[in-house]
């Protein structure tokens, strides 16, 4: 139980240089610096790994884990950042760069209801096609399709405001 | 969904930039998951054994939808790395994924990790001592593919130095055929990697997925790639059949970024030739932040390895020999250039008779303005290949074997001893170290389904096969 076959462990490390890079690409462009980015694909790989075995679309369980992470991750920068409001309004705004749509439709994303967030997530974002977003989260292919439509129509809304 | 195009798919088409793992990762995240599950198998034992004392019914664990037996979805990473380099470097800020990476791609299908039968390996990279990958012809003419049963290219990649390989897709493109086919691989970091020799095509995501670069009539007889940066000779040659890189006169040195595929003359080295128009070949070596074109008119060209580049001639003078013609795989026959140490080897050929050539070594302490003898090569064998070390000492792969010189040249005369386990018949096309005690070589014999290593710096070597 506590060790890898040698043909697993070659199996996993090839699933790992084949998809690392662009996960942690992916979550890069969803977090904050790259730090947390190779912090969140790490976890997710060491999920992984502990429960190789028992898998049999490790990819999709990889990215599913990665949402969740990130979810996690911008619930407690949240907390933190309330926290810090709370202490000290004086303090200046985060130094950190970024793209201003990068951000901005970052912001909207965060602020989806997890019904909706991670199906687009999933989809939009990391390339899976609906059904294998139906599956992984466990709903009819139209819930998942109804839920993209809402959560494209909410964004646009937001950012129709916002530009407009 | 067909939805209207808006802002939302503005940024998700922006590409996802791939972000490297750091050095030991995988070691790291291994670890971590085998403590886990030890972890959980230990609560699961306790939880028994309370279920047991106690005959407490346990609510069942529920497991996520994907239970069953493991199929992978197969994937990894690669390239040639330059002979100076010991670990993978990082993409430059700019590199991008190809297209297949856009954000909206849904990830690759799962490939068959097998590698298919009668592997003939021509040409090898590796990125650091434990990843690299390697192609060549495999499987039977008329039951290759998908997707085209005649082409038979194959690619295959280990992460252990060679002890084992697993299948991955390669460009589909068939041997070496005159102007079509390709031989030849160099990975930059496992992710951006090319096949060339003479088509040119790139892969962004570790050997997933393959996209052909036109070069407009002109064939790609050699490629390197370091610092995030790859740079290719594109050559208008007449050869035929296998001989892809004969009958070459025109050669002008190509880079581009490594993660886009936008391929650019470098300025100050194009349109060479050797003198009056005679067929010949070029050579390209790669440091950490110089790059060295060996001319075809035996003229050393230098410049920085960078994504816009002015080349210059190192010194008006030519050096002790030039390139001549080329072997099959591109690789010039009379003047072989390789990086070693601090400075530059040159090997000097004749053209040989029998299994006998003369060959003289140089050495260039000051980036090949001027050179020095450094003594005879073992005169067996036809001379394929040379390679450096970070150390110093070179390589030679012949027809006949391969010669290890005992110290660094730029002391005097070097001497020489012939490796031992490198036995294969007909001897090696190339000879490649990656670092100063690992290295690897090609059999010159296809059939053989093997590469060679050395784990001693080149002394001995033993074969591993492509299986």
């Amino acid at each position: 139980m506590g060790t890898f076959r040698a043909s697993d462990r070659l199996a996993a490390e090839e699933l790992f240089h084949a998809c690392y890079p662009r996960l942690a690409g992916w979550i890069r462009r969803l977090v904050d610096d790259d730090d947390t980015a190779h912090e969140i694909a790490s976890e997710a790989f060491t999920r992984l790994l502990a429960r190789w075995s028992s898998l049999d679309n490790p990819q999709s369980y990889l990215y599913m884990i990665a949402t969740n992470l990130i979810r996690d991750h911008w619930r407690r920068i949240g907390r933190e950042r309330r926290a810090l409001r709370a202490v000290s309004a004086a303090i200046p705004a985060e130094a950190v760069h970024h793209p201003a749509q990068d951000v901005d439709v970052r912001a909207l994303i965060q602020s989806l209801p997890d019904r909706l967030r991670q199906p687009f997530l999933l989809h939009y974002y990391a390339g899976f096609p609906v059904r294998d977003v139906a599956e992984m989260l466990g709903r009819p292919e139209g819930t998942v399709k109804a839920d993209l439509h809402h959560a494209r129509a909410r964004l646009r809304a937001v950012l129709g405001e916002a530009h407009g | 969904m067909d939805e209207p195009r808006d802002d939302i798919d503005t940024w998700l088409e922006e590409r996802v930039t791939p972000l490297l793992p750091r050095p030991g990762t995988f070691e790291q995240v291994r670890k971590r998951a085998r403590r886990r599950k030890l972890g959980q198998a230990a609560m699961a034992v306790a939880g028994a054994a309370v279920v047991v004392a106690g005959a407490i019914a346990v609510p069942r664990l529920v497991l996520p939808r994907h239970v069953g037996e493991t199929p992978l979805a197969s994937s990894s990473s690669t390239t040639p790395a330059p002979q100076n380099s010991t670990s993978p470097p990082q993409p430059s800020p700019s590199a991008t994924a190809g297209p297949e990476d856009g954000s909206a791609t849904p990830p690759p299908p799962p490939v068959s990790d097998l590698v298919p039968p009668n592997f003939a390996a021509s040409s090898v990279t590796f990125v650091s001592t434990s990843t690299g990958w390697v192609i060549g012809q495999a499987g039977t003419p008329g039951h290759c593919g998908p997707p085209d049963p005649s082409i038979c290219t194959s690619v295959a990649r280990t992460s252990d130095a060679g002890r084992s390989w697993l299948g991955r897709p390669a460009p589909v493109s068939g041997a070496p055929d005159g102007s079509n086919g390709v031989s030849q691989i160099r990975s930059l970091d496992g992710v951006h990697g090319w096949a060339f020799g003479p088509q040119l095509y790139a892969t962004h995501d570790g050997s997933q997925t393959w996209q052909r670069i036109p070069t407009h009539g002109m064939r790609v007889t050699g490629l390197e790639t370091v610092s995030g940066v790859a740079f290719a000779i594109w050559a208008r040659c007449a050869g035929t059949g296998a001989d892809f890189a004969a009958g070459c006169t025109s050669f002008s040195l190509y880079s581009s970024p490594a993660g886009q595929d936008a391929w650019t003359p470098v300025a100050g080295v194009t349109g060479l030739g050797a003198s009056g128009g005679a067929p010949a070949s070029a050579q390209l070596v790669l440091t950490g932040s110089r790059g060295y074109l060996l001319a075809p008119g035996g003229q050393l060209f230098s410049g920085p390895v960078s994504s816009r580049p002015h080349w210059h001639p190192v010194t008006s003078a030519a050096l002790p020999c030039a390139p001549g013609a080329a072997e099959t795989g591109g690789h010039p026959l009379q003047a072989m250039l390789a990086s070693t140490g601090p400075g530059l080897a040159l090997l000097c050929a004749d053209q040989g008779s029998g299994d006998m050539q003369v060959k003289t070594l140089y050495y260039s302490a000051d980036g090949g303005r001027t050179w020095n003898p450094a003594g005879p090569a073992p005169a067996r064998g036809i001379a394929m290949s040379l390679s450096g070390t970070p150390a110093g000492p070179v390589l030679v792969a012949t027809s006949d074997g391969i010669d290890v010189s005992t110290s660094a040249p730029g002391h005097g005369t070097v001497a020489w001893r012939t490796a031992r386990g490198a036995r294969a018949p007909g001897g090696y096309s190339y000879v490649g170290m990656t670092t100063s005690d690992q290295g690897v070589a090609v059999p010159v014999k296809l059939g053989l389904d093997a590469v060679w290593f050395t784990y001693d710096g080149g002394a001995h070597w033993q074969e591993s096969p492509v299986r």
